[in-house]
């Protein structure tokens, strides 16, 4: 009877606390969601300010200020011998043509000084535009056309506003002379923002006006596909010897501890040794996409590695017994059965090691791919640079013009980061397999 | 003991009133470590062909250790040493001359929880035959696989939906399709690891069923902690404690008159 007396009091007390603690327990818990909460919107909020930031600067860089000029393709200073000879023609004086033909809108200005302004207004990238014109149809030559050639970067950016009238004449990068002709020009309806295609199609360029990310976006894609052949296979075929064949011992556990330390080792630290080891050492050629990919390849195998066998260890035991137990080799059980069921998070861990590989820009200093690059790279030797290298440049670069191309290739290497993770879900959800 | 039973059997074999047994595996003093663990203790026991054997004992007795060293699974566990003499029809199988792949083709294995491959139920049970490049052609192997899937008594339940996935199937259907997976290599043994551990009385008893019609062409060796179970199915009956053998015989000899005070403890229900 006391027992039972004692037994009753005691669980009246241990309801009483209950009762007492509970509410601490759920605000403990609403603290926890509210602070889970915050931590997202403020992240969404960052990442907000960020696109609205660079689309902001940036979206003004794919429509480019362009200029209608009457041009005459003069017989006299393009062909005079008429033999439509292709070296003929290209060795011709087209930087004349063009500015006869921007000459020919203002015939009162006339000395010689205020002519060389003038012909400022017209990118010196007109000379390269209208002779490929003719080197492609022929026919241009003896006849008077309009043709739309590109502004100078300060015609371009007082066009986008960045060039404030209001300034004293010495302060501002155009002078009211030129300010005016250009007015005029936009009175004749012969000044025209029109879609920047030399963005997508050139490589950089001393002339902003000019310069595109196409040098960079090919330069980044050779770059990573030497990266991703290499890095892929080596990656997963370490994983799985690591995984399933090496031993258990000291000296797995030193390669284990080795590789995890790796990942932390700053980017410099892996150009330094490419630098040492791929150029000074096996003499590749400087700036090219092999030796680039090269480098990013001994960044990114360690994360593939590591990716690679945590899915390993991740698909059952019992699939590798049964697999066993039916008499598959060790080889036949890791290429049917657990290779595929660990290929989801293998590809997660690839395109995570890639997306870094991608936005790496110190290894790639030491190796020369900084250099100013002009010419679209065509292979694995070519010199080229990659994407965040080129923002690097641009944004180190002193022109105004820049900065929206700056912006331009930051959007640029973000849709590549977008289309290579919608990738890795896609894939993810490919490969997946339950049970 | 052993020599009781061996000069029993040859007596049997002598007066000829009794079809002379032959036995299918054969373990000799066999041992087996687990790192400084003494799991399995001078073991010597016949399997015979053409019957089915079941391993009784408490939890941690040796006899799953036991019946994974009849098809080499202990191999693959990490600091795992076995010693002693392991026959099937008259060949050491712990011999470096011999080797694992075919070893594990003549003993088809069963594990206590249905491991199907996340694949189709046609896939499943084509595996073995795939992997060891038994059928010539496409027809060949859909008959290995027919043939495999109505010896296990799942084709009428499944063959209208051999694309969908395995894993998909019932927990005893699954240990079925195992069980057709197994036989899918034609093996000459079996090798069940409490098979029916993870299933309701139902699945067991079709299970148990499929057991009785497959040991006219399988050897076939069963470890089971029920006890009912080993009655219901088995021919012979080893009873196991702490890594040792202590009392093989007939299963209604164990169960109805056991000569070992431990095998009656268990039996009844004492301990264990």
């Amino acid at each position: 009877m006391s027992e039972m007396t004692v037994n009753a009091s005691r669980g009246a007390r241990a309801r009483e606390l209950v009762a007492a603690g509970i509410g601490r327990r759920y605000r403990a818990e609403r603290r926890f969601r509210i602070g889970g909460l915050v931590a997202i919107i403020s992240a969404l909020l960052f990442m907000v300010l960020l696109f609205v930031s660079i689309f902001g600067k940036g979206y003004t860089a794919f429509v480019q200020t362009e200029v209608r000029l009457p041009i005459h393709f003069d017989v006299a200073v393009i062909d005079p011998q008429g033999l439509r000879d292709a070296a003929e023609m290209r060795g011709a004086n087209y930087g004349k043509v063009y500015r006869d033909g921007i000459q020919s809108l203002f015939p009162d200005v006339a000395s010689r000084q205020d002519h060389r302004l003038l012909n400022g207004l017209v990118s010196s990238g007109a000379t390269f535009e209208i002779r490929d014109n003719v080197v492609k149809s022929p026919d241009l030559i003896g006849k008077k056309q309009e043709v739309w050639v590109p502004a100078s970067d300060d015609v371009d950016m007082l066009i986008k506003g960045h060039v404030d009238r209001t300034l004293p004449e010495g302060e501002r990068r155009m002078t009211d002379k030129e300010i005016a002709w250009v007015d005029a020009l936009i009175a004749d309806h012969r000044i025209e923002p029109r879609l920047n295609w030399r963005l997508f199609t050139q490589g950089d360029s001393r002339e902003p006006e000019l310069a595109g990310i196409w040098g960079a976006v090919m330069g980044s894609f050779l770059t990573m596909l030497v990266t991703l052949l290499l890095s892929f296979p080596l990656g997963v075929a370490t994983a799985v010897y690591l995984e399933e064949f090496a031993p258990r011992n000291r000296w797995t556990d030193i390669i284990e501890v080795n590789i995890n330390n790796l990942t932390a080792i700053p980017s410099i630290v892996f150009g330094l040794l490419g630098l040492a080891v791929f150029l000074q050492f096996f003499g590749l050629p400087r700036s090219a996409p092999v030796v680039g990919g090269l480098v990013l390849t001994l960044m990114t195998l360690p994360i593939i590695i590591i990716a690679a066998r945590v899915s390993l260890k991740s698909v059952p035991p019992s699939i590798r017994e049964a697999a066993l137990g039916l008499g598959a080799s060790k080889m036949q059980m890791v290429t049917n059965d657990v290779l595929p069921l660990a290929m989801p998070g293998i590809l997660t861990g690839t395109i995570i090691g890639m997306g870094r590989a991608l936005s790496e820009t110190a290894p790639l200093l030491m190796i020369g791919m900084v250099a100013f690059i002009v010419d679209i790279p065509g292979g694995f030797t070519d010199p080229a640079t990659v994407l965040p290298v080129q923002i690097y440049i641009w944004a180190d670069s002193a022109e105004r013009a820049l900065v929206e191309r700056t912006s331009a290739a930051i959007i640029a290497l973000l849709t590549f980061l977008i289309i290579m993770n919608a990738a890795a879900v896609v894939l993810r959800g490919k490969f997946e397999r339950r049970w | 003991m052993r020599d009781t039973r061996l000069s029993l059997s040859d007596i049997r074999s002598l007066e000829g009133d009794v079809a002379p047994m032959t036995a299918k595996i054969q373990a000799l003093q066999t041992n087996v470590h687990y790192g400084d663990k003494h799991a399995l203790k001078d073991v010597t026991l016949d399997i015979r062909e053409g019957e089915v054997t079941s391993f009784i004992g408490p939890s941690g007795c040796g006899k799953s250790t036991f019946l994974r060293c009849f098809n080499r699974m202990n191999d693959t566990i990490d600091g795992c040493r076995v010693s002693g003499t392991v026959m099937m029809d008259g060949e050491d199988i712990y011999d470096p001359k011999i080797d694992v792949v075919q070893l594990r083709v003549c003993g088809g294995m069963v594990f206590q929880k249905p491991n199907p491959f996340p694949k189709s139920i046609y896939d499943n049970v084509a595996y073995g035959p795939r992997i060891h490049g038994l059928a010539a052609n496409k027809d060949e192997l859909d008959e290995m696989v027919l043939t495999s899937l109505e010896k296990a008594g799942l084709l009428a339940e499944v063959k209208d939906r051999m694309e969908s996935p395995g894993t998909g199937l019932s927990g005893g259907q699954q240990q079925r399709l195992c069980i057709a997976r197994a036989i899918a290599v034609s093996p000459e043994a079996i090798l069940m690891d409490e098979p029916c551990l993870a299933l309701d009385p139902i699945a067991t008893a079709k299970i148990e069923e499929l057991i009785d019609e497959l040991h006219e062409n399988f050897t076939i060796v069963i470890v089971t902690h029920s006890m009912q179970q080993a009655a219901r199915v088995s021919q012979r009956t080893a009873f196991f404690h702490l890594g040792e053998l202590i009392e093989v015989g007939d299963t209604e000899q164990i169960f109805t008159n056991p000569r070992h005070k431990l095998t009656q403890g268990y039996i009844t229900g004492r301990f264990g």
